[in-house]
């Protein structure tokens, strides 16, 4: 349960994650403890509030940035790495359901069969359409994570932080 | 201070207290704490009826922190999970004017309805 709870902390801002990401996980651990001898149902309650309260507050904490209106490039702005690997998996694993569908598909012999060779079945317009929108879907994600780390590597935040000394 | 003495931005500053942020910061007003005991003491303060989770807590912390309403105290060889916080003048007194606000709110409260009661 702690290291799905240290995976959950990888969804914060880099600079929250890394400063507090050992106290939380601490502050957790002792709070699970005392909750061992519970009944299973408060459990629950206690591991589902614990994982609702980090996603909701790793949402809060990635959008606290934007209510000035004003484009602040932090850390915290770092597309999670996490992230980018369930993106990759959930695309591999769509790409293999597609193949594997096909496959199957081809390999069903036909109500009447003609002699000769089966033929493998022509695509699917709707199976090819979610492979291209998630294929366009994940490169506008990285196209804007890119953008973002290029203005990082060019210093524009420095640029914010001058303009409005704290 | 009374809330009449507050000035408007002051006011500002201090009303939008939501309760777990109003909590934590009582558990703070006594002495400095750890993110544990602050968690143990708000379920305790509000009689089991907020409970925090470690994700709500330390958003409510980050805020207050950025806001300089408390500070993380620097303590050599502390044990991770027992960083210590301790409000801030700043957040002293903003406590201080929400309870004020808060005063005056049950005193209109307990006059309108004793009114409307005879």
């Amino acid at each position: 349960m702690l290291t799905l709870y240290r995976f959950l902390l990888c969804f914060y801002p880099a600079t929250h994650s890394l400063e507090y990401r050992e106290e939380m996980a601490a502050v957790f651990a002792e709070a699970r403890a005392e909750m061992w001898e519970e009944k299973f149902m408060t459990r629950l309650r206690f591991y589902w509030r614990e994982a609702a309260g980090l996603m909701v507050g790793a949402v809060q904490e990635h959008l606290r940035g934007f209510p000035t209106g004003r484009f602040e490039m932090r850390n915290g702005f770092r597309f999670p790495k996490a992230t980018a690997i369930l993106m990759a998996v959930i695309l591999g694993g769509v790409v293999l359901a597609i193949q594997k569908g096909e496959a199957i598909q081809a390999s069903l012999p036909d109500v009447n069969p003609v002699i000769g060779p089966i033929q493998p079945a022509p695509h699917s317009p709707l199976l090819s359409g979610i492979v291209v929108s998630l294929i366009f879907v994940y490169a506008i994600g990285l196209a804007g994570w890119a953008v973002l780390f290029a203005l990082r590597r060019s210093g524009v935040h420095r640029l914010a932080d001058a303009a409005d000394p704290k | 201070m009374t809330l009449y003495d507050m000035s408007l931005e002051a006011m500002m500053e201090t009303l939008p207290l939501t309760e777990p942020v109003l909590l934590i910061l009582l558990s703070l007003a006594g002495q400095p704490q750890h993110g544990y005991s602050i968690l143990k003491d708000v379920e305790q303060m509000s009689g089991g009826r907020v409970v925090l989770s470690t994700g709500t807590l330390y958003g409510a912390l980050w805020r207050l922190l950025d806001a300089d309403w408390i500070e993380r105290l620097e303590e050599k060889e502390t044990p991770r999970g027992r960083q210590t916080y301790r409000l801030t003048s700043t957040g002293r007194r903003n406590l201080q004017l929400e309870v004020s606000r808060l005063k005056h709110i049950t005193r209109l409260a307990s006059l309108r309805v004793a009114v409307k009661e005879s």
